[in-house]
């Protein structure tokens, strides 16, 4: 097992997990000793009656101070500012961000700014930027798949300038977690199948990348074990209590594994064309996981044998010949991405060109594949990825990506080969 | 025993670490001002970083360090090891000189040092992704392969840098480091 001379792996969020976890919410929030809660959600939310459970859970004694639903699909600076003033103006003092990734990383993004008595969050973007404790937050998700309620980052965009800003620090993870089956038991299974992929591709890349440790593997390990179980039997029966707390646990699993050990060019690629092409992130996530596992092969072909245990379980893998482990965990990403597009009647794609919008137009034309590669160089994870990429290595991935073509391993330019297992 | 009389005990054996070190962030700085001007993926690399761009790489707490930046014509100058009155866009931070000590051996490449948590970077993601590109063009020019290999993932291959080019190179870089 590979033990880094030197690691470092933080996560203090407290997790409570269970079918009626939420029921705990009165007890957390006198813990945080907060009494005036700010409830932020997104209109999806609102919409399945999500917040409901969350409102009754706090019981006579607690009650919301504000509720803001109009978070958008993509975190926006502009909503982040209008969150902040009425908070407030409310006089809250703690945050429930109920909702999907982008619901929570606003959430964190709005409590830079009432921590810090701010209303410019371009003063916090980048590493080290925030020094103090922020405000209390507890993460609600209501997907099984960002993992955000685990991580200490917040992705938030500003559309009028186009550009998407990182705020990384450890004050940005949330105090408390609370994973309850009901809440992601109305997500449709064509986004519960895409949102856990992403889960998946976070424990994937969190343990054949270059920043791994020896915390953060077991977490991917235990999270690809949970989403493998049950990701089929989510979708198949939404209704499936069981098969979504293990779905939900198993992305946060994920969350605290790749907060640690970072991401790779699945992410780095899948960053790029969920910002020219607008594609949902899971689903670029689905696509490129068994690609970017092909092009590193030669690096941690030995690494990606291992999981073939969690993936496809222990007959599966006893029954694989060493050397096959690698290519066998690949191919059943690969089938397991064709039964979920078969299980959803076709929504969900097993390559980019089957990308489609509600109208069914083709998101991502192959004419650009270029921009994307070219804006795939300058994301951070690609840092983390054990094969360096150049611009005709990042076209040649996206160009197999989007026939849904496997990678021609000879044509891969390899630095030093260093898997323990010879893949042909 | 007056507290006030302590003895202050300074940590030793670091010295040498410490000036090896300092001549290395020296010609690593040099050597990026050099390659700015004859190796053509530095000078494109260079172009797509801002007007401002300083770059101030350093070891925790006291250094060395040295900074490399644009300047007011925008051509690309090592600006010495004093980050006094200059606007840092990007500060990559080795947090100990036993981290520095492993990059500046070629015993760990800056990808490692920074999946290690032994570099700490301040500033903006892409302008970090070009820096490291640019290091590790220049660590080619600089060193034999034998070496280079341990500090960058995949050595460049012919298609990517051929021999003329680099050999050339390399003597340019060398004579523009090393004269003023």
């Amino acid at each position: 097992m590979q033990l880094p001379g030197y690691y470092e792996f933080c996560n203090k969020v407290k997790i409570v997990s269970g079918h009626h976890s939420l029921d705990q919410l009165p007890a957390m929030l006198a813990e945080l000793k907060s009494v005036k809660p700010m409830i932020i959600t997104d209109k999806g939310v609102m919409a399945a009656k999500l917040v409901e459970p969350v409102k009754k859970s706090l019981g006579t004694k607690y009650k919301a101070g504000a509720i803001y639903d109009d978070v958008p699909a993509d975190s926006d600076v502009k909503n982040v500012k209008e969150i902040a003033q009425i908070y407030k103006k409310s006089k809250c003092d703690s945050i429930i961000a109920v909702g999907g990734g982008s619901v929570i990383d606003t959430a964190k993004g709005a409590n830079i700014l009432v921590s810090e008595n701010s209303d410019n969050l371009m003063d916090f973007t980048g590493f080290g930027a925030l020094k103090r404790r922020l405000k209390p937050l507890i993460a609600v998700p209501t997907t099984s798949g960002t993992g955000s309620e685990m991580t200490l980052v917040a992705v938030i965009a500003d559309h009028e300038k186009d550009v998407k800003m990182l705020f990384p620090s450890l004050f940005l993870l949330p105090d408390m977690a609370v994973l309850d089956s009901r809440m992601t038991r109305t997500l449709p299974a064509f986004l519960t199948a895409p949102t856990a992929m992403d889960a998946m591709t976070h424990a994937f890349e969190g343990y054949t990348c270059l920043a791994k440790n020896p915390l953060s593997d077991t977490t991917a390990m235990v999270a690809i074990r949970l989403i493998s179980e049950n990701i089929l039997k989510a979708v198949k029966n939404p209704g499936d209590h069981d098969a979504r707390l293990a779905l939900a646990n198993g992305s946060a699993l994920a969350g605290m594994s790749f907060s640690n050990s970072m991401v790779g060019m699945i992410h780095a690629i899948g960053h790029s064309v969920g910002a020219i092409c607008h594609v949902p992130h899971g689903t670029c996530m689905s696509v490129l996981l068994p690609f970017g596992l092909e092009y590193n092969l030669h690096k941690t072909g030995h690494l990606t044998a291992e999981l073939l245990f969690p993936l496809a379980g222990e007959k599966v893998y006893n029954e694989t010949p060493r050397e096959s482990r690698p290519r066998k965990t690949i191919d059943y990403i690969r089938n397991l991405n064709a039964e979920l597009r078969k299980a959803t009647g076709g929504k969900h794609p097993t390559c980019l060109k089957e990308v489609v919008d509600r109208d069914g137009n083709m998101m991502v034309p192959e004419k650009i594949l270029p921009e994307i590669a070219r804006l795939a160089l300058n994301d951070g994870a690609i840092v983390y990825n054990p094969e360096e990429l150049n611009y005709e290595d990042m076209l040649m991935v996206l160009k197999h990506a989007w026939e849904g073509i496997p990678l021609d391993l000879s044509k891969i330019q390899k630095g030093k080969v260093t898997s323990k297992i010879k893949v042909k | 025993m007056d507290i006030n009389k302590f003895p202050e005990i300074k940590p030793k054996g670091k010295l040498i670490k410490k000036i090896y070190v300092a001549i290395m962030l020296w010609i690593v700085g040099r050597a990026i001002q050099a390659a700015s001007r004859v190796d053509k993926d530095v000078k494109r690399e260079f172009a797509s970083l801002r007007d401002d761009f300083m770059l101030h790489l350093h070891v925790l707490p006291a250094g060395p360090g040295m900074i490399v930046g644009k300047d007011k014509n925008g051509k690309v100058k090592y600006m010495g090891w004093k980050p006094g009155g200059k606007k840092i866009t990007l500060d990559m931070q080795a947090k100990n000189m036993d981290g520095a000590i492993l990059m500046f051996t070629f015993q760990e490449s800056t990808c490692v040092a920074s999946c290690h948590n032994r570099l700490a970077v301040l500033g903006d993601v892409p302008d970090t992704c070009t820096v490291v590109r640019i290091l590790n063009i220049v660590e080619t020019y600089l060193l034999p392969k034998i070496i280079t290999s341990l500090a960058v993932k995949r050595y460049p291959k012919w298609s990517e840098m051929n021999p003329v080019r680099k050999y050339l190179g390399r003597v340019l870089i060398y004579i523009r480091t090393f004269t003023f």
